[in-house]
């Protein structure tokens, strides 16, 4: 990893400012992203996953979402500086995104065929009939049957399966350099889900793109991520390489996800449970004063309710934001 | 798609069999007597009653009536009936029964007096529908902004203003006070040029659209003038309710996850809009449009009558009035034959802007 990464996220920060307060969504976001790596982002509903990637992008919805903050350096370009103009060349060229469910992502009164053909449309010189047959070709890619004849289909005749397949598909019409998954699979039953992870695998392999992956899922994680950031309360709270994440976890929330995990390798104890984590993910609205997870950490001390403590190295290639080293300390019993 | 519509038109007969039903029900609500009265307006002798009643066959089973006042005394021809005997040829065949305010058959009541109403109505819906959508649109896009709130209260205004009283305002206004436009359809000069055969030929009934054939723009500009006033007053309503409804649609359709996906790809806002957000909910609209014109052509009953324009809701008014019950029947099964295809090109068009619709 000597090459200059390929993305660099840093502090970014993006904020909704409602009738209920300003809700801070994504909390100085820093993160490298290098050719042909792929990151995870891990993190529960509402931690600021999806808004991090929207923000990205800039496709935040504004009023009253707004990006205060941060720089997003692509290509030698800071993307949150380029002009409305410019960032358009970026969105679905060089970077590309897919979402969550599929089900809701593809316009319904438009063939599929013609969704996919709209980006390559827009990004290259090709003429209508030569992005056709590029459809046909990229819908074969992603593994659709009689790729041709589905062509002029609509959205409602696809599995929800095919549907993520096409959203792949139009993500990588115009051989985009970083592809954004946000959630891709969560909406699908879970055979499909492997399905897609398998073809992303795949796909990943013959095109040799980035892949920043989103999801809830640390099982999904383990098997497709290169690197791994872990987000809570819109803040990134560990960040580590895969086998150091799992084997190595460090901040109290990463070690909570974990043991929430059903694991078929550990094999299953007689009468052991799950350990879920207690409480519930902080309302973003107003900023906590010391760490967000405090009130629901087993490991809190007093200062962390005072002080929210900034990532630093622990390992090579491993941070935290912790002020406890969970190795050493003893878990107590939350009251929250 | 051609199952869809094949299968829409084929419910079509269905839905006016119950129709002609509904309407005959209430015709039948009347005694036999009351019923005598309506054709026989003259008292006649008491022993006649009876036998007038009998002759006419008013006591006849309610399906035997009901059979001869929708397929005529002859049953559509399966039945030998003399011609001087032929009392009703049969709702099927255009015969309503004869009004005695139009001191004609109802039909050709309803034909003299739909071009003044039709004129009234495109007049009103083209201008609606064309621009009203726009103006939703706009005000979607704009959310929350001046001219979103202007617009709001604009179609507010319309909505809750009662018809027969904004009417009245501005013929208040414009036609007593500033005298700028002129009330009823046409002025004298010019009706008595259109009533001459020799200078002008009536090919619609529709003044505006018959002075253009003519090569007569004085005709036209004065007929405009005349459709001014009412036109604003029929149509504001609308004006309110397609803004309402198009803001909304448009509203609920920027905040799908597919807006998303388009904006993602690259596209510029205007094809974002254009394309993606505005044919989706223009679906909505669509059911919305066939109402539209429904709804014009029964407003006409309020503001022909404000504005002394010889129209179908004149002559409805008028009917009413007068207890002329036939006519008002007749009236009633014309518009909601008009109401039933409105509502069937509705659905059609649905189809054609939503590929779901097409397949279920």
């Amino acid at each position: 990893m000597s090459d200059p990464p390929l993305m660099k996220v840093n502090n970014l920060t993006t904020r909704f400012f409602t009738e209920d307060g300003t809700v801070y969504a994504v909390n100085g976001v820093s993160y490298d992203l290098y050719q042909g790596q792929t990151l995870g982002i891990v993190g529960e509903s509402g931690c600021g996953k999806s808004v991090h990637a929207l923000s990205i992008m800039r496709l935040i919805p504004s009023p009253p979402g707004e990006i205060v903050d941060g720089e997003v350096h692509f290509a030698g370009r800071n993307l949150l500086a380029l002009s409305e103009s410019e960032m358009r060349q970026v969105r679905g060229g060089d970077i590309a995104m897919i979402f969550q469910d599929p089900m809701t992502s593809l316009n319904p009164v438009f063939t599929i065929g013609d969704q996919i053909a709209e980006a390559l449309l827009q990004h290259t010189d090709l003429s209508k009939k030569a992005a056709m047959d590029r459809v046909a070709e990229l819908l074969d890619l992603v593994g659709i049957p009689d790729a041709k004849q589905r062509l002029g289909a609509y959205p409602h005749e696809f599995s929800g399966g095919m549907r993520q397949r096409a959203m792949i598909a139009m993500g990588l019409s115009c051989d985009p350099q970083v592809l954004i998954a946000d959630e891709p699979t969560t909406a699908l039953d879970v055979t499909i889900q492997a399905q897609i992870i398998d073809l992303v695998r795949g796909l990943r392999e013959k095109i040799g793109m980035s892949i920043i992956w989103i999801t809830h899922d640390l099982g999904v994680v383990a098997g497709l991520a290169e690197r791994v950031n872990v987000m809570y309360a819109g803040f990134i709270v560990e960040k580590a390489d895969v086998n150091d994440l799992y084997g190595d976890p460090r901040h109290p929330y990463t070690l909570g996800l974990l043991k929430s995990l059903p694991r078929v390798d550990k094999g299953r104890v007689a009468g052991t449970r799950l350990t879920p984590i207690g409480g519930i993910p902080p309302d973003l609205v107003g900023l906590p004063q010391g760490c967000p997870f405090e009130p629901r950490c087993p490991y809190a001390i007093s200062r962390c309710r005072f002080e929210n403590p900034a990532l630093k190295e622990i390992d090579p290639n491993h941070e935290i934001a912790c002020w406890v080293d969970v190795r050493e300390a003893v878990p107590q019993e939350v009251t929250a | 798609m051609l199952t869809y519509i094949t299968r829409r038109l084929l419910q079509l007969p269905i839905i006016l069999f119950g129709v002609t039903l509904l309407i005959f029900a209430m015709l039948m609500l009347l005694t036999p007597y009351e019923r005598l009265g309506l054709y026989v307006p003259d008292r006649p002798e008491r022993g006649d009653i009876e036998g007038i009643i009998d002759h006419y066959g008013l006591n006849d089973p309610i399906p035997v009536q009901y059979a001869r006042w929708l397929l005529g005394d002859d049953y559509l021809g399966t039945k030998e009936v003399p011609e001087q005997e032929m009392r009703s040829r049969g709702v099927l065949r255009g015969d309503l029964g004869f009004s005695f305010r139009g001191h004609q058959p109802v039909a050709s009541a309803l034909m003299q007096y739909l071009p003044a109403t039709l004129e009234l109505t495109l007049w009103s819906a083209f201008p609606v529908l064309g621009i009203g959508i726009q103006l939703g649109v706009w005000s979607a896009v704009n959310h929350d902004k001046l001219q979103d709130h202007v617009l709001r209260v604009f179609s507010i205004i319309g909505w809750s203003f009662p018809t027969y009283v904004f009417g009245l305002l501005v013929l208040m206004i414009f036609y007593a006070k500033w005298d700028i436009f002129p009330a009823g359809r046409i002025s004298e000069v010019f009706k008595r040029i259109i009533e001459d055969p020799l200078l002008y030929t009536q090919y619609t009934g529709m003044y505006s659209v018959d002075s253009l054939l003519n090569g007569r723009l004085d005709v036209f500009i004065d007929a405009i003038r005349h459709l001014v006033l009412p036109v604003i007053t029929l149509s504001y309503l609308w004006w309110a309710q397609i803004l309402r409804v198009t803001r909304s649609s448009m509203l609920e359709a920027l905040r799908q996850d597919y807006v998303t996906t388009a904006r993602a790809k690259g596209l510029p806002e205007r094809v974002v809009i254009n394309k993606h957000v505005k044919r989706n909910a223009l679906i909505p609209v669509a059911t919305i449009g066939g109402l539209v014109i429904i709804g014009l052509m029964s407003g006409v009953v309020i503001t022909e009558t404000v504005f002394n324009i010889r129209g179908l809701g004149y002559f409805f008014a008028d009917s009413a009035l007068n207890l002329d019950v036939i006519s008002v029947l007749g009236f009633t099964l014309f518009y909601a034959v008009l109401v039933v295809v409105g509502n069937l090109a509705a659905d059609i068009l649905y189809a054609f802007l939503d590929p779901r619709v097409r397949y279920t």
